[in-house]
């Protein structure tokens, strides 16, 4: 009975919306939007919007990237949302894999294929991108005089004894873009390399978030010193008064955030008229305001942006010295994510206790050098950045499925628990680190 | 209380039912509380259950209002079997040990609460409180919270509660258990006035056979889930059908001994320090059994004549004595086994020494030879 | 005849009443907490690749060294914060229920305000006072050349968590303490006892069921809470460990959810020992109209020595609030003692844009709460006083609603009705606002329902039989007199819920469909993703914080004046 009437209703408001269409270009009624972007964003579109098209009334459901996803999978069956609008592009690929976005070519003349290195928008036109951020490193002026500091600038320093336990970073489990960082350094210098860096920053941190905003949160109040952190959020943190400052390294890559038209979506009018919006000239300048500080993918509207403002599109150091494969990322995204968690995340005690040793022998090894030691503390550094898994295995699609649902058949082979080889993967950390340990303590004695 | 006062106001129309308990058994999981009791009160009677504690008495009361349901058997009040009806359909009215008057309301809340769930008219409620607290002689206290009253007071407040709904029953839970002494004998004269003026079938829960003995018509006395017997308390006091009844009813002396064949025919029962004491015809000899007797059928002899017609000598030792102003009660040990003998008290008598020797005449025809 | 007796005493033993309240509960727990949390669930019995039923999955749990760490880091951590709330909740109860004590009133009221701590603001506020950098290490490092790690890995854990559930404790035992009867504690005197050893022989001891039925919902709350672990960046503990492993977007792992077995299960554990502990120990104290323990006037010494504990503690319970009032002032607070200047701008922004907020929260709090009392009553009632079988299982179900994080409720929510058009709008149902009251009164069930337990153990059961046997049925006993005496009990139920669920956000956040229907904490989440929004998010939180304390602070004198007109304080 209340299906039928629900039917009925919805063949009225097809009817109603096509109507419309059809009388009145500019588009009218509820527009949904379920979004990860802070308030001052949203708030600020929302406004502007409104004003060019005042029939249309925005809804804005705040929700992180992961829980947005989670959202709209479960509302799928009876959809009520009319766009994603969110920075991580993987969390645009979770929805298109499961086939809940619908495809949509802006009207929006004159924004290029690529901002930096990367696509700015989806080659099948699922979600497309309207602003570009990049990861770098953001820290506090107060925290960094009274410990006396200098200032960061390459993602190597982040790795030198005189910042240990300062750092913080969020998971790139939590994080899509900490991940697309992290995935920037593994291309940059390579599996084995990139993950030697990758742990000897890590060594360095003084914790690892569960929120991309706990690390400018913590910066801002001074609870640490250093945030690998994504562009705007220091940028607006900057322009909220805090004393923070913000640097992109050599090696970075500069992201598009996107926007997507959810499939079934109950307003599509509203929602592509959104889209072009938030492309538009119009669209794009409100980027520029001080709380939201994102980087326009529409290269005229920098010349409506302060002096200092980056600019991808003409500063071609930023993000363009790695060229990002995004193939390569895609194929082993879960696999470096656990990676992360089970080595770095879980381990993070092991492996402090691990590079501080080392830190202390090689200290007391520049001051009364001693060949055997040095033998030993190179011999820790390769311990601990040893990796369980080669470029090669990560990108098997045996080892990913351990993490996906998706069989494709019932031939296809039962890949190992995620749960076995996290454990596997631990254990190796676990045994690695301490071995390390000992290594560098050992090298300590002789140097002393 | 309020002498002037027509009960009849109160108990207009109603009529005093019996209660009848047909054979009931009760258990907890496999400890057996009640085992087959079958009991007759009778209309207007003041009855008591007495007992020690643990012995089925509270939880029979509790069985007739309605908070414990029985295995078997059934109770009927006024011929009608109550034994499916839940506790607010019984009209039986129960005065809880604790009084368990609500701290939340005033005197006068609580006694119109049963009128109120009755929904009785406004203004008969009004007269009907007005009436039993007038009864109990609280009127003037009906704005009170129970927690500002005495413990007698609250005892009252308690019975007015109960008796305002005019029950067919009224049952009280060792109601005097919590009021110092002299206030528990004139609350008990109180209690039965009030019940001879309403005629109100009534059963009293105690422990104390004093209580029980003073006030009530009849009493059952129970142990260990039995009853053991039915009667006055002056059938009770004087032919106990048991052991139990005897010593839980007054003072019993009890002595040991075997059931002997006498020369003159008929029977005696033969104990150390005294000579044979005959038993009434009936008594086989070798019988199992005790032999019973109050301590008011012994008298002190210290002048050294022959023991009186139909009376037995016994010979012993006071062991110790107790004072209790109009008697000296002294413990006395014959061949091993002690007696009490109660000795009337006069100014200016002496006290017989401890330790000292002490002959004691016996009226044997006022002993009893109990099985059990 | 012996078999007609038999079958009219069955009929007189199995009345309706309680049987239709105990059937329509447990068919509202089944529909609103079993069904979601079991469509969630029971992918962790599941095999992955071939979706058969399976327990592999636990075994990987047990051989997991990571999953045992957490498993014992939350016990360890659980253990040590019903230590440190004891200390903190002992001598707050006892002093203000046992002496003449000025302010007794206001400071219970401050006492459980730490339990309104909303979400996110909490331990920002927390670190900013005594993080590493926070102010009382900056002093001290300043000062004296040291400092103290409060909130580093475990230690801030417990020290949060316990600051934040404390009240737990406090509400329940004050309550146990005003309802002894003064001559248990007077005959202990009388006996030569007095001093601590009065305290630990009689007093506590007859506080007990009081101060166990607020110890396990602290231990139950500290194993299952994630979102303080989380906020810490403490991430080897097991409900942090779940919901990083459920919420993780394109992995389908189902340890997520096999944790969230095991936190049910070690909750429903904990539930069941300190069930046993208590076994026996029903104190019913109200005897002759009640007594509540005589409050005796203390030396002037004492008195010193009683304030400035009780100073110390509040101060101590109250710095993530005072840490916050800071915050909602302050323009810039980084790295420095105290902000760097005042304002009031934050309170203007949440004026203007979070009216909705405000409403919205007090409507769906006090609903839930509502519906808490009511049903946490009526099972109490039904445990306690029938004898209806199964009738523990109602108890054990609603409590296991706290081992049940509030993603995982969230999604079943989403599962079980999102598919159900709502007659006439044909809107899903999970989008209509009342499902989220009754996510919210499901979350708080348990709060509800261990004080009113603890509330109806303390009414002795022949004050209802005398009811009955006045002619009340059982529905007017309970409404006349065993709800009436219940009252402090029932009030202190709805406040802790009502307290609680205004500042609920793990479950809400799945199940806000549109602004205009979203709470508070919906709001505060949303400012404290933002550099900009961390003032006006403290200032909302303080709104939270006022209006909740606001409310507590009436209902204490509402209850400390019924109980004056019962003429129980005389």
């Amino acid at each position: 009975m209340s299906r039928t009437l629900h039917g009925v209703a919805a063949a009225l408001a097809v009817m109603l919306a096509s109507s419309t269409a059809a009388f009145a270009q500019d588009p009218s009624g509820k527009l949904v939007v379920v979004t990860s972007f802070p308030k001052d964003l949203t708030s600020a579109f929302q406004q502007a919007f409104q004003k060019a098209h005042p029939k249309v009334t925005v809804e804005i459901l705040n929700r992180n990237t992961n829980a947005g996803v989670k959202y709209l999978q479960e509302t799928a069956s009876n959809n009520g949302t009319d766009l994603f609008w969110a920075s991580a592009p993987d969390a645009f690929e979770v929805l298109k894999g499961a086939n809940l976005l619908q495809a949509y070519k802006p009207k929006v003349e004159g924004i290029p294929d690529k901002v930096g290195a990367y696509p700015v928008n989806d080659p099948e036109g699922m979600y497309a991108g309207f602003a570009a951020s990049g990861y770098g490193i953001m820290w506090n002026t107060r925290y960094m005089k009274a410990n006396n500091l200098p200032a960061p600038k390459e993602w190597s320093d982040l790795a030198k004894p005189i910042y240990y336990d300062h750092v913080a970073i969020s998971a790139p489990s939590r994080s899509g873009t900490t991940h697309l960082t992290i995935e920037t350094i593994l291309q940059g210098e390579g599996w084995e390399k990139g993950w030697r860096t990758n742990k000897e920053i890590a060594g360095n941190y003084r914790t690892i978030t569960e929120r991309s905003f706990g690390v400018p949160d913590g910066v801002n109040s001074g609870s640490f010193g250093i945030g690998i952190v994504i562009d705007f959020f220091a940028l607006s943190s900057q322009a909220s008064g805090f004393p923070v400052e913000f640097a992109y390294p050599t090696v970075t890559t500069i992201v598009p955030a996107n926007i997507g038209i959810v499939k079934n979506a109950p307003n599509k009018a509203a929602a592509e008229t959104f889209v072009d919006f938030v492309l538009s000239p119009q669209g794009q300048e409100v980027l520029l305001q001080p709380a939201i500080r994102r980087l326009p993918v529409n290269p005229a509207t920098y010349a409506k942006a302060p002096a200092d403002y980056p600019n991808p599109f003409k500063d071609k150091s930023l993000g363009a010295s790695v060229n990002f494969d995004v193939e390569v990322s895609q194929a082993r995204y879960n696999v470096v994510d656990a990676l992360f968690d089970q080595l770095i995340t879980f381990q993070l005690d092991d492996l402090k206790a691990a590079t501080r040793a080392i830190h202390q022998a090689e200290a007391a090894l520049a001051k009364k050098p001693n060949e055997k030691g040095k033998a030993l503390v190179a011999e820790a550094r390769d311990l601990v950045a040893a990796m369980p898994v080669t470029a090669a295995e990560a990108a098997d699609p045996q080892l990913a499925g351990a993490f996906t649902v998706e069989r494709k058949s019932a031939t296809d082979a039962v890949p190992e628990r995620q749960a076995q080889v996290e454990q596997k993967w631990a254990a190796f950390a676990k045994e690695n680190y301490a071995a390390a340990r000992k290594k560098a303590e050992e090298a300590l004695v002789l140097a002393r | 209380m309020n002498q002037q006062f027509s009960p009849a106001s109160l108990t207009a129309g109603m009529e005093s039912v019996g209660v009848r308990i047909d054979g009931v058994d009760l258990s907890y999981g496999s400890h057996r509380v009640l085992k087959d009791i079958h009991l007759d009160i009778r209309p207007g009677e003041f009855f008591a259950f007495l007992g020690p504690s643990g012995c089925g008495k509270t939880t029979l009361l509790r069985l007739i209002a309605g908070f414990n349901t029985a295995q078997r058997g059934q109770v009927t009040i006024g011929g009608r079997d109550i034994s499916a009806l839940p506790p607010h359909k019984r009209d039986v009215g129960m005065v809880f040990q604790s009084y368990a008057l609500w701290p939340h309301m005033t005197v006068r809340r609580n006694v119109a609460f049963g009128l109120e769930e009755r929904r009785v008219p406004r203004a008969e409620i009004e007269r009907r409180v007005e009436a039993a607290l007038d009864l109990v002689g609280l009127k003037h206290l009906a704005d009170r919270r129970p927690s500002q009253l005495s413990g007698g007071q609250q005892q009252r407040v308690a019975l007015a509660r109960t008796i305002v709904i005019e029950p067919k029953v009224l049952l009280l839970d060792e109601p005097l258990s919590n009021l110092d002494a002299k206030l528990r004998v004139q609350m008990r004269q109180e209690l039965l006035s009030l019940q001879r003026k309403l005629g109100l079938t009534t059963i009293f829960v105690t422990h104390d056979q004093e209580e029980a003995n003073t006030i009530c018509d009849r009493i059952a006395v129970m142990d260990d889930g039995i009853v053991q017997q039915v009667g006055t308390p002056q059938e009770l006091y004087d032919h106990p059908a048991n052991l139990f009844v005897a010593g839980f009813l007054g003072t019993a002396n009890v002595l040991e001994g075997q059931v002997r064949a006498m020369d003159g025919g008929g029977t005696a029962f033969v104990i150390g320090g005294a000579s044979p004491i005959p038993l009434p015809h009936g008594i086989e000899p070798g019988a199992k059994g005790k032999l019973m007797f109050r301590p008011q059928n012994l008298f002190i002899r210290q002048d050294g004549g022959a023991p009186r017609h139909g009376h037995v000598r016994l010979m012993g030792v006071v062991r110790h004595r107790e004072f209790l102003g109009a008697s000296i009660r002294y413990a006395v040990d014959i061949g091993g086994q002690q007696v009490q003998v109660d000795a009337p008290h006069q100014a200016g008598d002496a006290l017989l020494p401890p330790d000292g020797p002490i002959n004691l005449d016996f009226a044997a025809d006022k002993a009893r030879f109990l099985r059990r | 005849m012996t078999s007609l007796a038999l079958s009219r005493e069955g009929l007189a033993r199995v009345r309706p009443g309680p049987a239709v309240a105990a059937v329509l509960i447990a068919l509202f727990l089944l529909l609103f907490l079993v069904v979601p949390v079991v469509q969630v669930i029971f992918v962790a019995f599941q095999d992955k690749t071939t979706g058969a039923f399976t327990l592999v999955n636990f075994a990987d749990f047990f051989r997991n060294d990571l999953f045992m760490r957490s498993f014992w880091n939350s016990f360890y951590v659980s253990a040590m914060s019903v230590v440190v709330a004891s200390l903190l909740a002992l001598p707050l109860a006892y002093l203000t229920t046992r002496f003449e004590f000025r302010g007794a009133v206001l400071i219970q009221s401050l006492g459980i305000i730490p339990l309104i701590m909303p979400p996110f603001i909490g331990a920002v506020a927390m670190q900013l006072l005594f993080g590493r950098n926070g102010t009382v290490n900056l002093l001290l490092r300043e000062h004296f050349g040291f400092s103290i790690p409060f909130m580093e890995g475990l230690n801030g854990v417990i020290f949060v968590q316990s600051i934040h559930y404390f009240p737990f404790i406090l509400i329940n035992l004050s309550a146990s303490l005003k309802n002894i009867d003064r001559a248990m504690e007077e005959s202990a005197q009388n006996l030569g006892c007095h001093g601590f050893r009065l305290f630990r022989r009689i007093v506590f001891p007859l506080a007990m069921p009081g101060y166990v039925a607020g110890a396990s919902l602290v231990f139950i709350k500290v194993f299952d809470d994630l979102g303080t672990p989380l906020l810490l960046n403490v991430n080897d503990m097991l409900a942090p460990q779940a919901y990083l492993r459920i919420s993780s977007i394109g992995i389908s792992d189902p340890m997520g959810y096999v944790i969230s077995v095991v936190l049910i299960v070690c909750s429903l554990l904990a539930l069941w020992v300190s069930a046993l502990a208590m076994k026996g120990k029903d104190y019913a104290t109200v005897q002759r109209g009640g007594g509540g323990l005589a409050r005796r006037r203390m030396k002037p010494l004492e008195m010193v020595a009683a304030y400035g504990v009780v100073l110390l503690i509040l101060v101590l319970v109250l710095a993530p609030h005072i840490g916050l009032t800071l915050l909602s002032f302050a323009t810039i607070w980084s790295f420095s003692p105290f902000p760097d200047a005042l304002t009031l701008k934050h309170y203007d922004t949440v004026f203007v844009e979070s009216g909705q907020y405000i409403t919205n929260t007090l409507l769906y709090a006090s609903l839930a709460a509502l519906l808490d009392v009511v049903i946490g009553t009526a099972i109490a009632y039904l445990v306690l006083r029938t004898k209806l079988a199964g009738r523990q299982w109602l108890d054990y179900v609603a409590m296991a609603a706290l081992a049940v994080p509030g993603v995982v409720l969230g999604i079943g929510y989403l599962r079980s009705f999102y598919d159900v058009p709502m007659p006439f709008t044909g809107q899903p149902l999970s989008g209509f606002w009342l499902i989220l009251v009754f996510a919210l009164a499901i979350r708080r069930l348990p709060y509800a329902l261990r004080a009113c337990t603890a509330a109806l153990q303390q009414v002795s059961s022949s004050l209802e039989e005398a009811a009955e046997n006045l002619g009340a049925t059982k529905l007017r006993t309970i409404s006349r007199v065993v709800v009436p005496l219940m009252s402090g009990g029932i009030l202190a139920g709805f406040v802790t819920s009502f307290a609680t669920a205004a500042v609920e956000l793990s479950a809400t956040i799945m199940l806000v469909h549109s602004q205009s229907d979203a709470p508070l904490a919906y709001g505060l989440y949303v400012y404290m993703q933002s550099a900009a929004g961390r003032g006006p998010g403290a200032a909302l939180g303080i709104f939270a914080v006022i209006i909740v304390g606001l409310g507590t602070y009436l209902s204490h004198v509402i209850i400390e004046r019924g109980r004056r007109e019962r003429g129980q304080d005389h």
